[in-house]
C-alpha cells in the first residue's frame, strides 16, 4: 500500500480552500503551512500562462528528509507516509535543508497566536488540547494520517469515504485532488494518473514523489 | 539576504535560512571549529606539540557547545547517535565524541605517563583519524544536500578540510612562536603550501560549480558579485588567502617572520576560515518549483 495524490491543475482555481482546511484540521499555528498554493507566470505578453500549483509534502518513496535525520525522528510508515515523531526531534533542521521541495516548517514560538495581545480564539484553545504542537520541532503534511488510520479502523476506504480522506482533498470545491492507493492497480487514483498522464513534480530531484500532477 | 515574501515562496530562487541566521549561526561556528580543531590536532600530532593537541581538544569541546546551541532541544542530543547509517550529522556527532574521548586519554597519558609511548602513539594515530573525520564530515554534511546545488559538490569536503588545516596550522604557529627555530621554519613551509592549495581549491570549486546548474550559477554570482561579495572578497579572499599568502611570502624572503607579521597572518587566517563557512552556507539556494523567466 502506498498512499498518493493526483492533482488536476486545470481544475484548481487557486481558492486556497485546501490550505485553510489543513490549517483548521491540524490547528496549525500562525506562519505554519503544511500545504501551499504557488502562483506564478510563464511566458511573455501576449502569451502568458498563469501557473497554479497546490503543493505539500510529496510523501516521497525515497525521501531525502528521512535519510538525513540523525535521530530517526523523521520516519516513513509502511504505507509510505513520512512523519515526524515530535518527541525524538532535536531541532537540528537538517531535514528542512535537505527537502528539495521545502515542505517542512519549524514551529519556533510555542506562544504564537493569531491575534497577539488578545485572548486565544476558541479554535486555538481547542487546538491546544486536541492537537498540541511541540515548539522547537519540525512539522509537515502527514496526509492526515489520523483520518486515514481511524477511517481504516472503522472499515472505511481512504480516498472514497470522506471521513477517511485527507482534509484538503475533501474540501476542494472543484474536486481537483484525488487520493488513493498507488499500489492498487484498480484504484481510482491510478486510473486518473494513467488516463490523464499524471507526472510527479520535479522528478529530477530524485525522491520519487507520491503526488502526481495532471496538466 | 534575499527577502522572500510569502507569495514568492519557491517561485523565485530562495536562500536557505535554516543553517544561517539566529540559532542557525551556531552551525556555521560548529563547522568552523570542527575544521580548525581537526586541522590543529593533525598538525600538532605531526609536530609533536602537546599544547597544540590540548588546544585542538578545547576547540572540539567548543564545537560541541556550538552544536548544542544550534539545537532547539539539546537535552535530546543523545538521540543524534541513532542513524549513522544514512545521516552525516549522526556520523559527525560520533566522530566528535570519539575524537574528544581518545584525545582526552592521550593528553592524560602524554602529560602524566610519558613513558607509555606505544599507547600514546596508538592513541595519537586513532585520534588523528577522527580529527580528520571531524574536519571532513562538516563538508560531507553540506555536500550531501542535493537540493542545494552550490553545496552539492565533491570539492566542498576537500575545501573544508584544507581550510581547517590552514587554520589549524596558523594556530600551531602562534602556539610554537618563540620556540624551536627549525620547527617554525618547517611549519611556515607547510603553511605556504596549504595556503596556495586552499586558494586553488576555492578557484576550482567556484569555476566548477558555476557550470553545474542554473541555481548553482545564481549562488556563485551572489558570492562573487552580489549581496555576498563583501563577505567573500573581504572575508574569504582578503583575510583567508591574500593576507596570509603575502605574510608567508614575506617571511620566506626575510627569513622567519617577526611576531607581528605572524600574529597578523594567524588572526587573518582564522577570520578567513570563519568567513568561508558563513559564505558557503549563506550561498545555499533552492531551485524554484515554478519556472523562472
Ligand atoms: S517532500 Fe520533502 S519532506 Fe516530504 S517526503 Fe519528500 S523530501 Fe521529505
Ligand atoms: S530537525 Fe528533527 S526531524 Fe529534522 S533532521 Fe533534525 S531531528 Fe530529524
Amino acid at each position: 500500500m502506498r498512499w498518493g495524490m493526483a492533482i488536476e491543475l486545470k481544475r484548481c482555481i487557486g481558492c486556497y480552500e485546501c490550505v485553510l482546511a489543513c490549517k483548521a484540521e491540524h490547528f496549525l499555528p500562525p506562519d505554519i503551512f503544511w500545504n501551499r498554493v504557488l502562483i506564478g507566470e510563464s511566458g511573455k505578453y501576449p502569451t502568458v500562462t498563469k501557473l497554479i500549483y497546490n503543493v505539500r509534502c510529496n510523501q516521497c518513496a525515497d525521501p531525502a528528509c528521512v535519510k538525513v535525520c540523525p535521530t530517526g525522528a523523521t520516519q516513513q510508515r509502511e504505507d509510505g507516509i513520512v512523519w515526524v515523531d515530535e518527541d525524538k526531534c532535536v531541532g537540528c533542521r537538517y531535514c528542512m535543508i535537505a527537502c528539495p521541495y521545502q515542505m517542512r516548517s519549524m514551529y519556533e514560538d510555542g506562544n504564537s497566536q493569531y491575534f497577539p495581545g488578545q485572548e486565544l480564539t476558541e479554535h486555538e484553545k481547542v487546538g491546544k488540547e486536541l492537537y498540541p504542537h511541540q515548539p522547537g520541532v519540525v512539522q509537515k503534511c502527514v496526509f492526515c494520517k489520523e483520518r486515514i488510520d481511524s477511517g481504516i479502523a472503522a472499515g472505511l476506504t481512504p480516498g472514497v469515504d470522506r471521513e477517511a480522506t485527507p482534509a484538503c482533498v475533501i474540501s476542494c470545491p472543484t474536486k481537483a485532488i484525488h487520493f488513493g492507493d498507488l499500489d492498487d492497480p484498480n484504484s481510482e487514483i491510478n486510473r486518473v494518473i494513467k488516463e490523464k498522464h499524471g507526472h510527479p513534480f520535479h522528478p529530477e530531484f530524485g525522491t520519487d514523489p507520491s503526488i502526481y500532477y495532471i496538466d | 539576504m534575499i527577502q522572500i515574501k510569502p507569495y514568492d515562496f519557491m517561485v523565485k530562487y530562495q536562500q536557505q535560512k535554516d543553517w544561517i541566521g539566529g540559532r542557525g549561526n551556531f552551525i556555521a561556528f560548529a563547522f568552523f571549529l570542527g575544521g580548525i580543531s581537526g586541522g590543529l590536532y593533525m598538525a600538532a600530532a605531526y609536530f609533536d606539540s602537546l599544547l597544540g593537541m590540548f588546544v585542538a581538544w578545547l576547540l572540539s569541546l567548543l564545537m560541541g557547545v556550538s552544536y548544542m546551541a544550534h539545537l532547539s532541544h539539546p537535552f535530546r542530543s543523545w538521540r543524534m547517535f541513532m542513524k549513522p547509517g544514512t545521516s552525516w550529522i549522526a556520523r559527525g556527532f560520533i566522530f566528535i565524541m570519539l575524537f574528544i574521548g581518545l584525545t582526552t586519554i592521550q593528553l592524560i597519558l602524554s602529560q602524566w605517563v610519558p613513558e607509555a609511548t606505544a599507547a600514546i602513539t596508538t592513541l595519537k594515530v586513532l585520534a588523528g583519524i577522527f580529527a580528520f573525520a571531524q574536519s571532513i564530515y562538516t563538508g560531507f554534511a553540506v555536500s550531501y544536500v542535493s537540493a542545494i546545488k552550490v553545496w552539492n559538490s565533491a570539492i566542498v569536503p576537500i575545501l573544508f578540510v584544507t581550510c581547517g588545516l590552514s587554520g589549524g596550522l596558523a594556530i600551531l604557529l602562534a602556539i610554537t612562536m618563540g620556540g624551536d627555530h627549525a620547527q617554525l621554519v618547517a611549519l611556515e613551509n607547510v603553511i605556504r603550501v596549504v595556503l596556495i592549495a586552499f586558494a586553488i581549491i576555492i578557484g576550482v570549486y567556484l569555476w566548477n560549480t558555476t557550470y553545474s546548474s542554473t541555481a548553482a550559477k545564481e549562488a556563485v554570482k551572489r558570492l562573487v558579485g552580489g549581496s555576498l561579495a563583501p563577505l567573500f572578497w573581504i572575508g574569504v579572499f582578503l583575510f583567508g588567502i591574500a593576507i596570509p599568502i603575502v605574510m608567508s611570502v614575506t617571511t620566506y624572503f626575510v627569513g622567519v617572520g617577526s611576531s607581528g607579521l605572524l600574529i597578523t597572518a594567524v588572526v587573518s587566517e582564522i577570520i578567513g576560515g570563519l568567513a568561508l563557512r558563513f559564505a558557503i552556507l549563506k550561498a545555499g539556494m533552492y531551485t524554484p518549483l515554478l519556472p523562472v523567466d
